[in-house]
């Protein structure tokens, strides 16, 4: 199994500062923007999307942090994984724009279920979507409204997307795997 | 080692034609002998038995064939009439043939009670229609309908050929009835068999009350109604010699050191009270109730405190499994211990199986609802080879646990003496017939298709005993022979 | 009052002494808290805190177990403990069905393993049982294909009581860690399934634990107490019975009373109840030589006067609502352990 990587550091971190600039244009400024990020590798993502915000309209919209471990439809994960790690949702959800932050985008289901959770919190006055990056085989009428990179896969590869936050260096990676599917979404 | 026997006239129930045991370990508790030896059965008579000596013996030890005489069985319950589903004479005759067994002896807590002749007479006919070999005695009740109330018919009993008179399932009711019972009794010859439970300190009671119940949560059976109650009836019948010296007391399965204790002092000091003990409870402890299976002699510390399954790691089935569920309950390795101290010294003359069949609909329910009893007559012989094989007990005294032991008993009781019911059980030349024949280098696994009961009530499934029995003749009959092939 | 107790030691002394992600849940059934390891409890409480959250939102539910059948089979009448499983269940979006046995064809008669099959038939894939035979919820997982939740089981285990009882505990001492606290409890502990499944878990947990009650409600247990003693029970420290309520309360961290039954008296086990509420009765002056921080718990319903002073269940002190919340939650946790195990699909499906 050999990693391939698709993007540097350098390379996320530009895409970042464009995401943020691309969601600030749609919203024609940052009223009533809030970003939340995806648990787990969402959320430092959304971090960083809100302090580039930050840098550039002297604004940080609110972050939070949604775990949709109790949304998903697929129960047989939690003999596997049944650590939960939080939902924190610190302002007010209702008539706010939440931009949904993800890592990478593959069949949709994952974003789904982050509406449903989100829809429980409140009644947003509209969700957004933003992933660093997407790599096609959609199996839900779900798309990004902002992009980092858009990589073709195989179902047999996997695309690992690192944090410096949590595994200690920024990249992504690309990887052909022997047939463990555990990292669908 | 290996021994050779040739079969004709193979029907069960037929007379044996011919049947020779080559270089077998003969054991003759009568004769007070073993070793190596030979038997020919001829037209249902034991025509030779030769002991080997020198070089013919060379090879033969007591790990292969042995044979014994036929086993007896002084405390069953056949349930029939009134329980079939349970068992019948006739499934009872082959489960004891298929231990080894040529005398049964059964319990009258059938329905309607074994209180009067009529009911002796449909047993009587069960077995003679069943064609077995196996002989059926029958204890009638001490008191009508078991209810602790009015004497049986005890005189009517006595002619009609009980071989004594118990309340089995429960304890002679009050001290007043069992004096009355053990004089009327007594002037008959034969003697009261007393199942000893003080009834009001196990109202509402599951299992052992020890360790074991008090973490699964059961209500305790304390070893004090046991004892109470072997207590009561010591005195009784030391008052009641007094008046009728023929007065005789057998106490049947008991589980308890403390129990054991009173009936050894008791015989000290020379009052004709007998008593026996289960396979169970030698072999099984409460432990069993927590989930583990291994024998009592294995749960049992070296400064003789029972071990702790929890901490020894020695759970290894579910916990709370009916089958285990028996009254007396089974109780702790220490007790067990006792039990077999008890053999050993004589203090308890025989192995009785207390063979009690249930159907699954009675068993498969909660432990606390379900019903007592272990179906056993046919792994008493494999539970007493395991404490052979262990070392626990010689396989002398094994086998005269099971044959002379009871017979001893049945001679104490004068109207029982100088029956057939009550001979010595050895290997005679000459007599009828009267063996069982066994192979320890031979292991056979319970399951509910090799038990010939119909109660598969016993906690033993799925397990493997020693010492598969080969073929059991009674009365000169063939009773029981072993499916496989290979008897050359 | 000293940290350093057998019990600590014995706690200090196990392997995964510090909480682990990576525990996962393998069990079928949860019948006793006796074989669940300690890290396995921690995975309980972690998923029970987060399901506290979902309890405090706005909208209480998650699709987690959708389309999902629970059945409650309640052998014994209890409709609090019966409406906590159904409210954790619905939280979940399970769909739930109960049976009080006393209007069903059990009063007519039919077996455990016949209604468990009926139960079975009609689709139920989680089983929450209560019934008055200890042992009874063993039968049931024999003969019953999917999970058996144990609401209670005669004198033997409460589970779900056991943990939310330990839930409840570790949110109110420093740093939610019981080793070496002094907890408590007092009452009728012989025929109580919640003492006895407390002992299994407090003693995992390396509290400090004492059992207190008159001498004929604590028959038994000081031989368990002694087969425990010197950690002997690897992952379980020893634990005291007495009946001296003085020196059981004393410097206590938690106080937990349990429900005495009128039946008692009956049976020849107590005088009266006014004996025992004066005698045992958790009440202010009892309570004050507990620690000052020290919290009151019941597993309830509550005989105020008889187990428990009034103005005591109503204290600052008393932790009973609370309780009765985190019952919820710790149900809500196990049934989501519990469905997530042995799923018939294959791990990784797509989503």
């Amino acid at each position: 199994m050999t990693d391939r990587q698709i993007m540097t550091g350098d390379e996320i971190r530009r895409a970042i500062i464009r995401i943020s600039h691309e969601i600030v244009e749609k919203q024609a400024g940052t009223e009533g923007l809030a970003l939340v990020g995806i648990q787990r590798r969402g959320v430092p993502l959304a971090q960083r999307i809100a302090a580039a915000i930050e840098e550039h309209e002297g604004v940080k919209p609110p972050v939070g942090a949604l775990d949709i471990t109790f949304y998903r439809d697929d129960l047989s994960l939690v003999a596997q994984q049944p650590i939960v790690k939080g939902t924190d949702l610190p302002f007010d959800l209702n008539g706010a724009t939440v931009v949904l932050i993800d890592d990478v985008l593959y069949t949709g289901r994952t974003i789904r279920c982050a509406m449903d959770a989100l829809i429980d919190f409140g009644r947003p006055r509209a969700i957004r979507l933003a992933v660093l990056i997407d790599r096609g085989h959609r199996e839900l009428p779900i798309r990004a409204d902002h992009v980092g990179k858009n990589v073709p896969t195989s179902r047999e590869e996997i695309v690992h997307v690192h944090v410096a936050e949590m595994d200690g260096a920024d990249e992504v990676t690309i990887a052909r795997q022997a047939g463990d599917d555990t990292d669908r979404r | 080692m290996s021994a050779k026997a040739g079969l004709k006239a193979g029907q069960a129930g037929q007379v044996v034609e011919r049947l020779e045991i080559q270089k077998a370990w003969l054991v003759d508790p009568v004769a007070g002998r073993e070793g190596p030896g030979e038997v020919v059965v001829t037209d249902g008579v034991l025509e030779s038995v030769v002991w080997l000596e020198g070089d013919e013996a060379s090879g033969v030890d007591d790990r292969g064939v042995v044979v014994a005489p036929g086993l007896l069985e002084i405390h069953a319950h056949f349930r029939e009439p009134g329980f079939e589903d349970a068992e019948t004479v006739a499934t009872g005759c082959a489960a004891a043939a298929h231990g080894g067994y040529t005398t049964a002896a059964v319990m009258p807590n059938t329905q309607p009670t074994l209180d009067e002749p009529g009911i002796l007479e449909r047993v009587r006919a069960a077995a003679e229609a069943s064609g077995s070999p196996v002989e059926v005695l029958a204890y009638g009740a001490v008191s009508l309908d078991r209810a602790g109330e009015q004497l049986s018919a005890m005189g009517e009993l006595a002619d009609a050929g009980v071989v004594g008179y118990s309340d089995d399932g429960a304890c002679v009711r009050t001290p007043g009835l069992l004096r009355s019972a053990l004089l009327y009794a007594g002037m008959l010859g034969l003697p009261i068999v007393d199942h000893c439970e003080d009834a009001e300190l196990t109202a509402g009671a599951e299992a052992n009350e020890g360790y074991v119940a008090s973490v699964l949560g059961l209500a305790g059976w304390p070893a004090a109604a046991e004892v109470n109650a072997v207590s009561r009836d010591i005195a009784v019948l030391a008052d009641a010699l007094r008046d009728e010296p023929r007065a005789r007391l057998h106490l049947t399965h008991l589980s308890t050191a403390a129990a054991l204790d009173a009936v050894r002092q008791a015989r000290a000091a020379g009052l004709p009270v007998t008593c026996d003990v289960t396979p169970h409870h030698l072999a099984f402890t409460d432990e069993w109730i927590a989930g583990s299976r291994r024998w009592s002699w294995e749960a049992l510390a070296a400064d003789g405190s029972s071990g702790d399954p929890w901490v020894d790691g020695a759970l290894t089935a579910a916990p709370y499994d009916t089958s285990l569920r028996v009254n007396p309950p089974l109780r702790t390795p220490a007790d067990a211990a006792a039990c077999l101290a008890a053999l050993l010294d004589g203090t308890a003359g025989a192995v009785v199986t207390d063979h009690a069949p249930h159907t699954a609909v009675d068993k498969e329910v909660e432990f606390g609802k379900a019903i007592n009893g272990i179906s056993g007559i046919e792994t008493a012989l494999g539970i007493l080879l395991s404490l052979v094989d262990a070392g626990k007990l010689p396989l002398a005294r094994a086998i005269a646990a099971l044959t002379t032991g009871p017979a001893g008993i049945m001679a104490g009781w004068s109207r029982v003496a100088g029956t057939p019911a009550a001979r010595p059980r050895g290997l005679t030349e000459g007599a009828a017939a009267d063996l069982v024949v066994f192979d320890r280098a031979d292991s056979w696994q319970v399951t509910a298709d090799s038990l010939l009961s119909k109660g598969k009530n016993t906690p033993l499934l799925g397990r493997s005993l020693p010492g598969r029995v080969l073929f059991t003749v009674g009365d000169g009959r063939l009773a029981y022979q072993d499916p496989s092939p290979d008897q050359a | 009052m000293s940290v350093q107790t057998e019990a600590g030691a014995a706690q200090a002394g196990r392997k995964d002494a510090a909480p682990t992600q990576d525990v996962a849940w393998h069990h079928r059934h949860v019948l006793d808290v006796d074989v669940l390891t300690w890290p396995e409890i921690e995975l309980i409480m972690r998923t029970a805190e987060e399901m506290s959250g979902i309890l405090s939102r706005p909208i209480r539910k998650v699709p987690a177990l959708n389309g999902r059948r629970v059945t409650t089979l309640f052998y014994e009448a209890s409709t609090r403990t019966r409406v906590s499983f159904e409210t954790a269940a619905r939280n979940l979006s399970a769909d739930v069905v109960s049976i009080a046995t006393a209007t069903s064809s059990v009063t007519k008669g039919e077996s455990l393993v016949d209604t468990i099959r009926t139960i079975e038939a009609l689709g139920a894939e989680i089983l929450i049982m209560r019934h008055s035979v200890s042992g009874a919820p063993y039968l049931a997982a024999q003969v019953f294909g999917g999970h058996v939740l144990n609401g209670g089981d005669g004198w033997h285990a409460h589970p779900t009581q056991a943990l939310l009882d330990l839930y409840t505990m570790r949110q109110h001492v420093p740093g939610g860690d019981l080793r070496g606290r002094k907890v408590v409890i007092v009452g009728d502990i012989l025929h109580s399934r919640v003492a006895r499944s407390n002992i299994w878990s407090l003693t995992a947990a390396g509290a400090d634990l004492w059992l207190c009650g008159p001498a004929t409600l604590l028959r038994g247990l000081d031989r368990w107490a002694v087969a425990w003693e010197g950690g002997k029970v690897p992952g379980h420290g020893r634990f005291h019975v007495t009946s001296d309520v003085a020196a059981a309360i004393r410097d206590a961290d938690v106080v937990m009373a349990l429900r005495i039954q009128r039946e008692r008296m009956q049976s020849g086990l107590l005088p009266s109840l006014r004996e025992y509420a004066a005698r045992f009765g958790i009440n202010a002056e009892r309570v004050s030589t507990a620690r000052p921080e020290a919290i009151v718990m019941h597993p309830g319903p509550m005989n105020e006067g008889v187990e428990i002073a009034p103005d005591v269940a109503t204290s600052g002190r008393s932790v009973v609502t609370e309780q009765v919340s985190n019952g919820v939650a710790i149900r809500m946790a196990l049934l989501y352990l519990l469905a997530g195990s042995h799923d018939g699909t294959a791990p990784g499906a797509a989503r």
